[in-house]
């Protein structure tokens, strides 16, 4: 009994702290039509900025000349990542979005492997492949494991995900919100009203980079640990299963994504491990990728606008 | 003897948004039926929509008398050429390029003979072939975009603004070159804001106002232009009136 | 300076170019930044192997002369390359054209991210992550002079490449479906108007395409090795390769690529083998804020 419960909150905690990253998501896409390939660069800078903010300086990782961290405190650690994110997003913008749509992805792809690189190959700083552990919890004081520690983690991500929800909420339904809806129906229309579309546009790709930053360093401090095999092209993916799922454009629709393709993907790691010898749990992992890859193709060729659509003012906008 | 006819014709860029409201007019071989009209009158619109680039189009188009309902890509092969208003020419690619490209629709023993008869008949291209067309003037990319339409040998042919930029002197040459295209029984539909120089090759002409036909007869009468000054601002009048 | 970084940046550079061109003709005929093409190159480079590992079994496994492939991996080649575009083709049936019909390109971005996933983890459940190799003979590299040395496979790579470069060339202004391609990459409009079909041309740039990112897959395999990432990996150098020569020129992309290939090469002795990827990004970003219309770019 308290198995299950302890698993629940295990998996609604996980669900959140995605839930997160794909309301950022959802100011680039969802509002501004940036299309961003870096979502696990993003996510990554914030998890490893906290991590390298908190991390008391006499643990540090296990690798070998590692710089350890600052000790500082966690809320601090998180609020690092979240500036850490948007400012690296601001700058792959600047280079990017006065050119073809398509430069923007491939400039946020190349920022993802750039920086994995960095994680990956760092060791001083990084902890390269090793990653960075002991990375200290926003509640050092409960032990780990266990059902309490469990629904904490959870409470804790859901203020963080329901602070992230109600800031990027007030910032989209407000001026900053309709500019970009203004501009995503009609640039020349938006710019003739005043809006600098190059600005916007780069504040919203700083806006959703920091709730990546955010899902990141709430990840990394509810593990305790993070290596650079968390951040890979397969996290851009599921965050946009996600977001195509739920419904672009809303946030609610976000909330549902990521409980969809988190279950979807959880049941699939299951369903793979209990029909599979075990011989071929590593082709298991990767057939569960394969069925992301095909639930995103069918809602993109079938639900356009995801299963849950918006609201009527934002599919307005939304063609 | 029509060669084209255009029915109905409903066209515009997007749902509901029509810009074309209900044209239709007929050519026959040999016949220039000049398209007037003031700018945004939806004269390119109405030409692109019978060459099938326009996303929404309701009518029909009848070539001797058959609907025609191939996609855009195969009315060249079936007789209908366009030359476009503007990017007439594939910029980045040579003279002959582009001349080997309009040559493409025919069967090959043919090609090599057509790109040189109508180098022969333009020999301000005959002189670079290897030239980018990006490179041309004015006048010469006219030319090329003419020529390249014309190697297929079309029955009809759809010219958007010919003499758009060219100086004086190349307008009476292009014009006088469509004209002895047309004296070979080609039928020829020529937009145009230049009216004095159109007017003075079509035999009829269409004044196109707001989407729908304002005027279509006999292009002579229009040539002393206060009935065609009354056309154009036809709209207005009716609006001070009201 | 190592002379020996140079020679490896043009191995690597060479295979740079030739998935470049693919990528770049996609790019510029489809109107869209395939995110798929780099795994053709993985694709190409198993079809090959496991059509070549077929073969052996008849033909016998040795290598010709001083290389390290014989037959099987010759006759495999072509086999590779028509499996690669067909593959191309059938994304595209199922996928890419659909979107391509609603017109949003960037919504085919997206597809193609997706379709590189589920292309890449199918590959890496057939063959496992385990790396593989088209034979385990071990090869001499050669003196060739200036303290450089290279391997007779890697010899025959570099020049292969070149051929097929040339070749392209030949194909894209001497052959009327070359010049239709470069039509509807200029002007989509004006081509359907001059009566190209624009569903031959596509159907012509995923053969090409695919059958050129098998070829510089299975000149990868054969210099490296062979793993389900391996094409993956290269996306990056490949894109600023392209951006670099600027998107639709294959002149461009050869040399865009060359240029990042010998780049990274020559970055190695400074910061270690381990920043490829960084070298490409910064590259990359100098491009697009310098000269985003790439050295042998027009303006759009
Ligand atoms: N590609 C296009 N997309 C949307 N609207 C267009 C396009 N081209 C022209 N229009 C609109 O169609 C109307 C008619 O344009 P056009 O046919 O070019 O007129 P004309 O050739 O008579 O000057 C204009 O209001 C113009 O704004
Ligand atoms: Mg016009």
């Amino acid at each position: 009994m308290t198995g299950t419960l302890s698993y629940l909150a295990f998996f609604l905690t996980e669900v959140l702290v995605n839930f997160i990253a794909v309301l950022g998501l959802n100011v680039q896409w969802g509002f501004a039509g940036l299309f961003n390939v870096g979502v696990a660069g993003f996510v990554g800078i914030g998890a490893y900025v906290s991590a390298l903010l908190t991390v008391p300086p006499w643990h540090g990782a296990p690798g070998p000349g590692h710089v350890g961290g600052l000790g500082l405190p966690v809320l601090v650690g998180w609020a690092g990542a979240v500036l850490a994110s948007a400012a690296s997003a601001a700058v792959v913008g600047v280079a990017t979005l006065r050119l073809r749509a398509d430069y923007l992805a491939i400039g946020t792809f190349g920022i993802a492997v750039a920086l994995h690189e960095l994680a990956a190959n760092a060791q001083g700083l990084t902890g390269g492949p090793f990653g960075i552990a002991f990375i200290p919890h926003l509640l050092a004081a409960v032990p780990p494991g266990g059902l309490a520690r469990g629904l904490l983690d959870l409470a804790i991500t859901a203020l963080a995900a329901g602070a992230a929800w109600l800031v990027i909420d007030r910032i989209t339904a407000g001026p900053f919100g309709r500019a970009l809806r203004a501009l995503a129906q009609d640039e020349a229309a938006a710019a003739s009203l005043g809006c600098d579309p190059r600005r916007l546009r780069i504040q919203a790709m700083a806006l959703g980079a920091a709730a990546m930053g955010l899902a990141g360093a709430v990840q990394a401090s509810l593990i305790g640990y993070i290596a650079p095999g968390n951040f890979v092209p397969i996290l851009t993916f599921q965050v946009w299963a996600m977001l195509v799922v739920g419904g672009v454009g809303s946030h609610r629709g976000a909330l549902f994504g990521a409980f969809a393709i988190w279950g979807l993907w959880s049941a699939a790691g299951s369903l793979f491990a209990a029909i599979l010898p075990p011989s071929m749990a590593t082709g298991g992992a990767s057939l569960r990728i394969v069925a992301i890859g095909v639930t995103i193709a069918i809602s993109l060729l079938w639900r356009p606008r995801g299963l849950s659509p918006p609201g009527r003012i934002v599919s307005r906008f939304l063609r | 003897m029509t060669t084209l006819a255009v029915e109905n014709i409903v066209a515009g860029y997007e749902k509901g948004l029509p810009i074309v409201r209900g044209v239709s007019f007929a050519v026959a071989a040999g016949e220039i039926v000049t398209l007037l009209g003031p700018n945004g009158a939806g004269k390119s619109t109405l030409a692109k929509a019978v060459a099938g680039l326009v996303p929404e189009r309701e009518g029909d188009i009848l070539l001797d008398g058959a609907r025609v309902t191939v996609p855009a890509h195969a009315l060249v092969r079936a007789g209908i050429a366009f030359v476009p208003q503007t990017e007439n020419v594939f910029a980045r690619m040579t003279i002959r390029e582009n001349l080997e490209i309009g040559a493409a629709v025919l069967p090959r023993p043919r090609r090599a003979g057509r790109i040189a008869a109508l180098l022969e008949t333009f020999p301000a291209l005959a002189t670079r072939p290897t030239l980018p067309a990006g490179r041309l003037s004015g006048g010469q990319r006219q030319m090329l975009a003419i020529a390249r339409a014309l190697i297929p040998e079309p029955r009809v042919r759809l010219l958007d603004e010919p003499s758009a930029g060219l100086s004086p002197a190349l307008v009476s040459g292009v014009f006088s070159d469509i004209a002895a295209i047309a004296a070979k029984g080609v039928a020829v539909v020529l937009v145009e804001q230049n009216v004095a120089a159109a007017l003075g090759i079509a035999h009829r002409a269409l004044v196109l106002v707001e989407g729908r036909v304002a005027h279509d007869g006999p292009a002579a009468p229009l040539r002393d232009g206060k009935l065609l000054a009354r056309l154009f601002l036809g709209h207005v009048e009716g609006a001070e009136a009201a | 300076m190592n002379p020996q970084f140079l020679a490896d940046g043009i191995l690597t550079g060479a295979l740079l170019g030739l998935g470049g061109v693919g990528l770049t003709l996609a790019y510029s005929i489809l109107r869209f930044a395939n995110f798929v093409h780099g795994d053709f190159l993985t694709v190409g480079a198993y079809a090959a192997l496991v059509v070549a590992g077929a073969l052996s079994q008849f033909l016998g496994g040795s290598g010709i002369g001083p290389f390290s492939f014989g037959w099987p991996l010759i006759i495999a080649l072509p086999v590779a390359m028509a499996a690669t575009g067909a593959l191309a083709l059938l994304l595209d049936w199922l996928l890419f054209r659909r979107l391509r019909r609603r017109g949003e390109e960037i919504v085919l971005v997206m597809a193609s991210f997706g379709a590189s996933l589920a292309v890449r983890s199918l590959i890496e459940f057939a063959f496992t992550p385990e790396p593989k190799y088209y034979s385990h003979d071990l090869q001499i590299a050669m003196p060739l002079g200036f303290s450089v040395r290279a391997t007779p496979d890697q010899l025959a790579v570099v020049v292969l490449a070149g051929v097929a470069g040339i070749a392209l060339h030949i194909l894209l202004t001497r052959t009327a479906m070359g010049r239709a391609m470069r039509a509807v990459a200029e002007n989509p409009a004006l081509a359907r108007v001059a009566g190209i079909d624009p569903a031959r041309v596509v159907r012509a740039t995923w053969w090409l395409g695919g059958g050129l990112a098998a070829l510089a897959g299975v000149f990868l395999g054969l210099t490296v090795q062979i793993r389900p990432y391996m094409g993956f990996d290269l996306l990056l150098p490949l894109f600023a390769g392209v951006i670099l020569g600027g998107v639709g020129s294959v002149p461009g992309a050869l040399a865009g690529g060359m240029i990042v290939g010998v780049a990274e090469a020559l970055a190695v002795p400074f910061i270690g083998a381990a920043w490829r990827g960084g070298v490409a990004f910064l590259l990359l970003l100098a491009v697009l804020l310098v000269r985003p219309q790439g050295l042998f770019g027009m303006e759009r």
